[in-house]
C-alpha cells in the first residue's frame, strides 16, 4: 500500500508549453490544409497543362520548381497534390479508428469469446506487413486511389483495435468501473459513458499518428504506380513519374519528397505532443 | 526443467505459425479470384485469347474444379517446390526467386547490422544525456526517420550522394563482392535510416524508463560502480522492449526493402514483386508473396524464441511464494 | 547518548523546480542510535533520506551541510561519495517488490557487493558468505539465493534487500518505510529483524515512517516532519508522554487505539498541504485549533526547550495545559456498546461461500473455502485479514462483482447467490440494499466525470427524476458527507484523497442502501485524514441506521468501527466474536499473531 500525496492538485490543464518545433509542425499542417482546399487559387498554373515543346527544365522565374517530362509546372502539381495527401489519410485514420473503437471496446470489456475471436482476427491481420499486403491486394484488384484507401482502412483497423483494447483493459479493473457495475449500470452505458471518455484521449493521439502512417503508405502505393490514376497530381505519383528526370530537374523529385516528409513529421510531432499532454 | 519450458514454448509458437501460414497461403491463392473479371483472363497475360488457349489454361490451372480442390492442388504443388510459371516469359517462378533473393538478403543483412549497432548506441547516448542537445537532436532524428519512408529517404540520398557528389552509383546491384557493396551502400543506408529511427526511439524510451526505476536507485545507494549499473541493471532490462519490438522492426524491413529496391532499380525480391503486381503476373505474385510471408513468419518465430530466452519471467513462469 | 554524533545535518533544504520541498532541517545521529523521521505524505521525509545519501532524482536539489564522521558530504567529489555509499552509509527504499533487479538472482544482489574483497575471490567462499549474510536476515533456505526476485514474497524480498544493503557493513542504515508495503504480520517481523541486526552490529538506524506508534516502540529519538518543516524533536518516551506540538498531539490522537473503542476519534481537520503552500507562517496553522495571529505572522523557528527537546510551537507554554487535558481525556475515553438482540434476523447472510479462481497452469486457487458471516440491521461488523485472506473477494461477492463457486448469499431476504440468474426486480432491489466503498481514493471516481456527473449516474439507477430533484439530491448527499455544495462542479483531479473518498461514499449512499461493504476505505489515506473518514462512517451509521461490513487489515481501525469481528485467514474464518473479546482475549494463534504485530 503506497501513500499518495494527500493534497489537492490545482484545477485546470497542464501548462501548454510548445517548442519551436511544435509551432512549425502546426504551421506546416496549416499550409497543407490550405493548399488542399484552395490549391486552385494558390497554384501559379494548372497542374495539367502539358508543354511538350519545352519538356523538363530546371527551376526558373516562370516555373519556380521547373517542369516535368511533359512540360507541366511542378510547383502547381505539388500544391494540388496536397489534396490527395490530406483526404485519403484522414479517411484511413478516422475510418480505421472508428471501427477499431467499437471492436476494442467490446473486446476489452466483454472478454471471453468475443475477445478471443476479435484478437485472433487481429493477430492474423498483423501477421503480414501492411505495405506488402497493400501492394499485392491493390495491385491485383487493379489499383486506384480509393481502392487503396479502402484496403488501408481494413489493414489499419487491426493494430488500432489492439491499441483501443489495451486502453480499455487498463480502465476495466479500476474501482470506478466496479462501482458502476455494483450500481447496476448497463454494460452499454458503462462502455459509452464511463469507459470511452477515458480512452478517447489516447485514441485521438493515435489517430494523428495513424494519419502520418497512412500518408506514407498511400504515397508509397502511388510511387509504385498502384495508387492514383496516371496524371493525377499526387506526391507519390510525382515521385513515380519524375524518377527519370533526376539529373535534369531534381527539384521535381525533391519537392514532393520533401512535402511527404514534412507533413508526416509534423503529424508525428503533433501526435507525440497530444499523447504526452493527454496521458500525463 | 528450463529446457523443456523453452521447448514447449517453441512448440506452442510453431503450432500457431503453421495454421497461420496455411491461412495466408489460402489468402494468397484466392488472389487469382480477386482480380476483376474472369480468372482465366488474369492468367492469360499476353497470349492470344482463342478458345483453345483458354481451355488449355482452364485445364492447367484446374479452374473447372471447385474452389477448395483448386486450393488443395495448388498447395500440393507448392509443398513440392513447384511455384508455377510466370505468365510473362513462362519462366519458373522458383528460378526467378532464387535469382533475386541474394540481393534482398544482402540488403537486409547490411541494414540490420547498421540498425542494431548505430540505433541502439544512439538510443543509449540520448538516454544518458537526457534533456541535452544530443538528446533533442536524436529525438528529432527519430521523428524524421519514422516519418520518412525509405523511398523518400532513398531519393534524397540518391540526389546528394549519387548525383551531386557522385560518390555512389544510382542504380543496379553491381558485379563482384566489392562492386556490389559499393552499389548497395546507398540503398542499405536508406533502408537502415527509416528503421533505425524506430530502434533509437524504443531504446531511448526504454532506457529512460529503466533509469528511473527503484532497483537502479537502490544499486546506486549501495555504491555500485557506474559501469556495473549501466550494464547489469540498465541495459539488460532496457533491451527487452527492444527485442519485443523486434517483430515490428522486421516487418518494417521487409516492407521498406520493397521501396528501396524500386528506387534504386535493384534486382531483388521486392522489385520482383512490384514488377509482378504491375504486370498482373498472378503466379509470380503468388510465389513471391508466399516466400515473403514465410520469411516474416519464421523471423517472428525466432524473435519470439529469443525473447523467451532472455526474459526469465517467461521461462520460469509465475511462482507462488 | 553522550557519544559524538555520527551524522550531523544542518539546514538541509530541498527544492524542486524552484519550489521548496523542505525548509532547513537539522538532524543528529549518534553511533548505535535509532532515530525516526515521522511524517505523512508530502512531508519530505523520503527526499530527506535520499538527500543524505546524495541520491536525489534529477530535477531535485539540496542545500545545507551533511557531515558524516567529520566529512562534509555535500562537497565530496562523486567518486568518493560513491565509496561512502554501501560502506559507511546505506539506504533501503520503500517498495520491496521493485528494489531488486528483476533479471538478477537474489543471491547475486549480495554477492556483487562482496566480490571485490580478496577473501571472496574464490567462488565457494563467496557462496558461503552470501549464505551467511542471508542467514543473518533470517533466510535459511539455500534455495532462495538462486531465485529470481519475482519468485519471492514481499517479506523475502525485503530481507534480501536488507542483506544487500548491509553487505559492506555500513555504520549507518537509512530505512525508508521498510514495512509499509507488507502485510501486518510480516511488517512486525521485519521491524524486529531490523532492530536485532542493528543491535548486533552496533549500527545507527534512521527509520522513515508515517506510523507514530511504530516510531515510539522502536526508536530512541523522534523527528516530526510536516509539510517540509521539523515541528518537534525529542526522545521517543518524552514525546509520547507529553507531545509539545499540536500536530504531534493531533497525530497521536488520530491514530485509532487498538485496546479500546473511543466515541469519536479526534481528527485533524483539513488536508495535508505542500511545503510551498504554507510558506512564511507556521506550516500547521491552517489546521491548528490553537492558532493565533502570531502563528501566521512568520515561520516559527525550532526552539530548544530543554536538552535535546525541540518544538516549533511558539504558543507551547500557553496551550500546554489544554493539550495535556486533551491527551488525558483521549487516554481515558471509552464508549460502551449497545449490543444487539441476537434474535433480530440478519440483513446479510453468507453461508458456506466458496470461491475458486483459475490460477496459472490450470491450478485452482481457493480464495474462499466455505465462509459464513452475518450482518444484522444497524450493526457494524469487521472482517479482518491480510492480503490473500480472501476478504476482498468476500466483499465483492456480496455486491455481485464476483459470483461464488458454491454457497448461499441472502441479502434482506432475497437470494443473491448469483446475480446473473436473479430476476431483474430482485437484482435491482438488492443493489439498492447493499453498496460498496472501495480502497483506492485515486481511482474510485471516474477521472473524466465531474462530481455531479458521478453522483447523477448513481442516482439515475434508482429511477427517473427531474433535473431539480437530481440537483437537490446531489446537494443533500454532499452535505451528508461533509462537503460543500460547490464541490459538485469539481473534477476528481482537484480533490484530495480524503475528499474523493467522501464523494465515493456519497455515491454509494445515493441509492439509500441499508448495508455498506467498505473495503479498506481508509488505508490509502494519511493518518490525519483517516480519523476524519472514520468519524464520518460512525456518524452516518447513527444518522442513517446503516449496517457495515468493514473490511480491513488494521485491528486498531476495526476496533473503532465494529462491534463484532470476523478474522479471516487463507479463506477461512478462524475466529469471531465481539470486538473486545477477539482483540482483548484472542483464542486462535493467527489472531494472536495479528495482535502481537501491532506496535507496542
Amino acid at each position: 500500500m503506497s501513500l499518495h500525496l494527500d493534497s489537492a492538485k490545482p484545477e485546470g490543464a497542464p501548462r501548454a508549453t510548445m517548442s519551436v518545433a511544435m509551432v512549425l509542425a502546426f504551421v506546416v499542417v496549416a499550409i497543407v490544409v490550405i493548399c488542399a482546399f484552395f490549391g486552385a487559387s494558390i497554384a501559379p498554373d494548372s497542374p495539367f497543362t502539358q508543354r511538350l515543346d519545352i519538356g523538363d527544365v530546371p527551376p526558373s522565374a516562370q516555373f519556380l520548381a521547373g517542369t516535368d517530362l511533359l512540360g507541366r509546372d511542378v510547383l502547381s502539381r505539388v500544391i494540388h497534390g496536397a489534396w490527395t495527401a490530406l483526404v485519403g489519410p484522414v479517411v484511413v485514420a478516422a475510418g480505421a479508428f472508428s471501427i477499431a473503437t467499437v471492436l476494442g471496446l467490446l473486446s476489452g470489456y466483454l472478454g471471453g469469446m468475443v475477445d478471443s475471436v476479435i484478437m485472433r482476427w487481429v493477430d492474423f491481420m498483423l501477421a503480414l506487413p501492411t505495405p506488402l499486403v497493400a501492394i499485392v491486394v491493390v495491385g491485383v484488384v487493379g489499383g486506384g486511389y480509393w481502392t487503396a484507401v479502402f484496403v488501408l482502412v481494413i489493414l489499419f483497423t487491426a493494430p488500432d483495435t489492439r491499441i483501443v483494447r489495451s486502453a480499455v483493459l487498463e480502465q476495466r479493473p479500476r474501482p470506478y468501473i466496479d462501482a458502476a457495475r455494483a450500481l447496476g449500470i448497463s454494460k452499454t452505458r458503462i462502455l459509452v459513458i464511463h469507459i470511452l471518455p477515458n480512452v478517447l484521449p489516447i485514441i485521438l493521439a493515435y489517430v494523428v499518428l495513424d494519419f502520418a502512417f497512412a500518408l506514407v503508405n498511400l504515397a508509397g502505393l502511388s510511387f509504385l504506380g498502384l495508387g492514383v490514376e496516371p496524371g493525377t497530381p499526387d506526391w507519390g505519383r510525382l515521385l513515380f513519374e519524375n524518377r527519370t528526370i533526376l539529373f535534369t530537374n531534381p527539384v521535381a523529385l525533391l519537392l514532393p519528397a520533401g512535402s511527404v516528409i514534412l507533413t508526416a513529421v509534423s503529424m508525428n510531432l503533433i501526435g507525440d505532443w497530444l499523447f504526452a499532454r493527454l496521458t500525463r | 526443467m528450463i529446457r523443456s519450458g523453452v521447448a514447449r514454448l517453441i512448440l506452442m509458437r510453431l503450432a500457431i505459425a503453421i495454421p497461420l501460414l496455411l491461412i495466408i497461403s489460402f489468402g494468397i491463392f484466392s488472389l487469382v479470384h480477386l482480380a476483376p473479371g474472369d480468372p482465366v483472363r488474369a492468367l492469360l497475360g499476353t497470349r492470344p485469347s482463342d478458345p483453345e488457349t483458354l481451355a488449355n489454361l482452364r485445364e492447367r490451372y484446374h479452374l473447372n474444379d471447385p474452389f477448395i480442390v483448386q486450393y488443395g492442388k495448388w498447395l500440393g504443388q507448392v509443398l513440392q517446390g513447384d511455384l508455377g510459371r510466370s505468365i510473362n516469359g513462362n519462366r519458373l517462378v522458383l528460378s526467378s526467386i532464387k535469382e533475386r533473393a541474394g540481393v534482398t538478403v544482402y540488403l537486409c543483412l547490411v541494414s540490420t547490422v547498421i540498425v542494431l549497432t548505430a540505433g541502439i548506441l544512439l538510443g543509449m547516448l540520448a538516454a544518458f544525456k537526457r534533456g541535452g542537445r544530443l538528446d533533442r537532436f536524436v529525438v528529432m532524428f527519430g521523428v524524421f526517420g519514422i516519418s520518412s519512408p525509405a523511398f523518400v529517404t532513398g531519393i534524397f540520398l540518391l540526389y546528394v550522394f549519387g548525383v551531386v557528389l557522385g560518390w555512389f552509383p544510382t542504380f543496379g546491384a553491381g558485379r563482384g563482392f566489392l562492386d556490389r557493396f559499393w552499389h548497395l551502400t546507398l540503398p542499405s543506408l536508406a533502408l537502415a535510416l527509416s528503421i533505425m529511427a524506430i530502434v533509437v526511439k524504443i531504446t531511448r524510451a526504454s532506457m529512460i524508463e529503466v533509469m528511473d526505476r527503484d532497483y537502479v536507485a537502490f544499486a546506486r545507494a549501495r555504491g555500485m560502480s557506474a559501469m556495473r549499473i549501466t550494464l547489469a541493471y540498465i541495459l539488460r532490462n532496457a533491451l527487452i522492449p527492444v527485442v519485443t519490438a523486434g517483430g515490428l522492426i522486421v516487418i518494417g524491413f521487409l516492407a521498406n526493402a520493397i521501396y528501396v529496391e524500386v528506387t534504386f532499380a535493384l534486382p531483388g525480391l521486392g522489385s520482383l514483386i512490384v514488377d509482378a503486381v504491375q504486370k498482373r503476373d498472378i503466379p509470380l505474385i503468388q510465389g513471391t508473396t508466399l516466400v515473403f510471408a514465410l520469411f516474416v513468419v519464421i523471423i517472428n518465430l525466432v524473435v519470439d524464441v529469443i525473447y523467451t530466452l532472455i526474459d526469465p519471467r517467461i521461462r520460469f513462469g509465475a511462482v507462488q511464494s | 547518548m553522550m557519544a559524538a554524533p555520527l551524522l550531523t545535518v544542518r539546514n538541509l533544504a530541498i527544492s524542486a523546480g524552484g519550489r521548496a520541498i523542505t525548509t532547513g532541517t537539522n538532524l543528529d545521529i549518534a553511533r548505535g542510535e535509532t532515530i525516526a523521521i515521522v511524517g505523512e505524505s508530502g512531508s519530505g521525509k523520503s527526499l530527506t533520506a535520499k538527500a543524505i545519501g546524495r541520491l536525489l532524482p534529477p530535477g531535485v536539489s539540496a542545500r545545507g551541510s551533511i557531515v558524516y564522521n567529520g566529512i562534509e558530504l555535500m562537497t565530496l567529489p562523486k567518486r568518493e561519495m560513491r565509496q561512502m555509499r554501501g560502506r559507511r552509509l546505506s539506504l533501503m527504499l520503500q517498495d520491496p517488490f521493485t528494489m531488486l533487479n528483476p533479471l538478477m538472482k537474489s543471491g547475486l544482489h549480495v554477492a556483487e557487493m562482496l566480490r571485490d574483497r580478496s577473501e571472496f575471490r574464490d567462488r565457494a567462499a563467496l557462496k558461503a558468505e552470501v549464505a551467511r549474510r542471508l542467514g543473518e536476515v533470517g533466510i535459511t533456505d539455500a534455495d532462495v539465493a538462486e531465485r529470481m526476485p519475482f519468485q519471492l514474497s514481499g517479506g523475502m524480498s525485503q530481507r534480501v534487500a536488507m542483506a544487500a544493503a548491509l553487505a559492506r557493513d555500513p555504520e549507518l542504515l537509512i530505512a525508508d518505510e521498510p514495512s509499509t508495503a507488507l502485510d501486518v504480520t510480516t511488517q512486525a517481523e521485519i521491524i524486529k529483524l531490523l532492530k536485532r541486526v542493528q543491535q548486533a552490529r552496533g549500527m545507527s538506524l534512521v527509520l522513515i515512517t508515517h506510523n507514530l506508534r511504530l516510531a515510539f516502540s522502536t526508536c530512541d529519538r523522534i523527528y516530526v516532519l510536516y509539510a517540509g518543516s521539523l515541528l518537534e524533536v525529542g526522545s521517543a518516551r518524552a514525546v509520547e508522554e507529553d507531545p509539545f506540538h499540536p500536530y504531534t498531539l493531533g497525530l497521536l490522537l488520530s491514530e485509532p487505539p487498538a485496546d479500546k473503542r473511543v466515541p469519536k476519534l479526534i481528527a485533524i481537520r483539513g488536508k495535508v498541504p505542500r511545503a510551498d503552500e504554507v510558506a512564511g507562517r507556521c506550516v500547521f496553522a491552517d489546521r491548528c485549533d490553537w492558532a493565533e495571529d502570531e502563528c501566521r505572522a512568520a515561520t516559527p523557528a525550532l526552539a530548544e526547550t530543554s536538552a535535546g527537546r525541540f518544538t516549533a510551537c511558539i504558543r507551547r507554554r500557553q496551550i500546554a495545559a489544554e493539550m495535556r487535558a486533551l491527551r488525558g481525556a483521549a487516554l481515558e475515553a471509552e464508549s460502551a456498546l449497545a449490543s444487539l438482540e441476537p434474535s433480530i434476523s440478519p440483513i446479510v447472510r453468507a453461508a458456506n461461500v466458496v470461491k475458486n479462481f483459475a490460477g496459472r497452469r490450470g491450478r485452482v486457487v481457493q480464495a474462499l473455502k466455505g465462509v459464513s458471516i452475518e450482518v444484522r440491521p444497524g450493526e457494524s461488523v469487521g472482517l479482518v485479514g491480510e492480503s490473500g485472506s480472501g476478504k476482498t473477494t468476500l466483499g465483492r461477492t456480496l455486491v455481485g462483482l464476483e459470483t461464488p463457486t458454491s454457497g448461499g448469499i441472502e441479502i434482506a431476504g432475497i437470494d443473491a447467490s448469483n446475480f446473473a440468474v436473479m430476476n431483474a426486480a430482485d437484482r435491482a432491489e438488492t443493489r439498492r440494499t447493499i453498496q460498496m466503498v472501495f480502497q483506492d481514493p485515486y481511482s474510485t471516481l471516474n477521472p473524466r466525470h465531474s462530481v455531479r456527473t458521478s453522483l447523477r449516474e448513481a442516482i439515475r439507477t434508482s429511477g427517473r427524476f427531474s433535473d431539480q430533484q437530481v440537483d437537490a439530491r446531489i446537494a443533500e448527499l454532499l452535505r451528508e458527507v461533509g462537503l460543500p455544495e460547490s464541490y459538485a462542479e469539481r473534477r476528481p483531479a482537484s480533490l484530495s484523497g480524503g475528499e474523493r473518498q467522501r464523494v465515493a461514499i456519497a455515491r454509494s449512499l445515493s441509492v439509500n442502501p441499508k448495508v455498506l461493504v467498505c473495503d479498506e476505505p481508509v488505508s490509502a489515506l494519511d493518518v490525519s485524514v483517516q480519523a476524519q473518514i472514520l468519524n464520518l462512517f460512525k456518524r452516518l451509521q447513527q444518522e442513517l441506521g446503516l449496517s457495515y461490513l468493514f473490511i480491513t487489515h488494521d485491528l486498531a481501525v476495526v476496533r473503532q468501527v465494529a462491534e463484532r469481528i470476523y478474522v479471516l485467514y487463507l479463506g477461512e474464518i478462524v475466529e469471531q466474536g465481539p470486538a473486545e473479546e477477539v482483540i482483548g482475549r484472542p483464542q486462535h494463534p493467527y489472531t494472536k499473531r495479528l495482535i502481537d504485530s501491532i506496535p507496542r
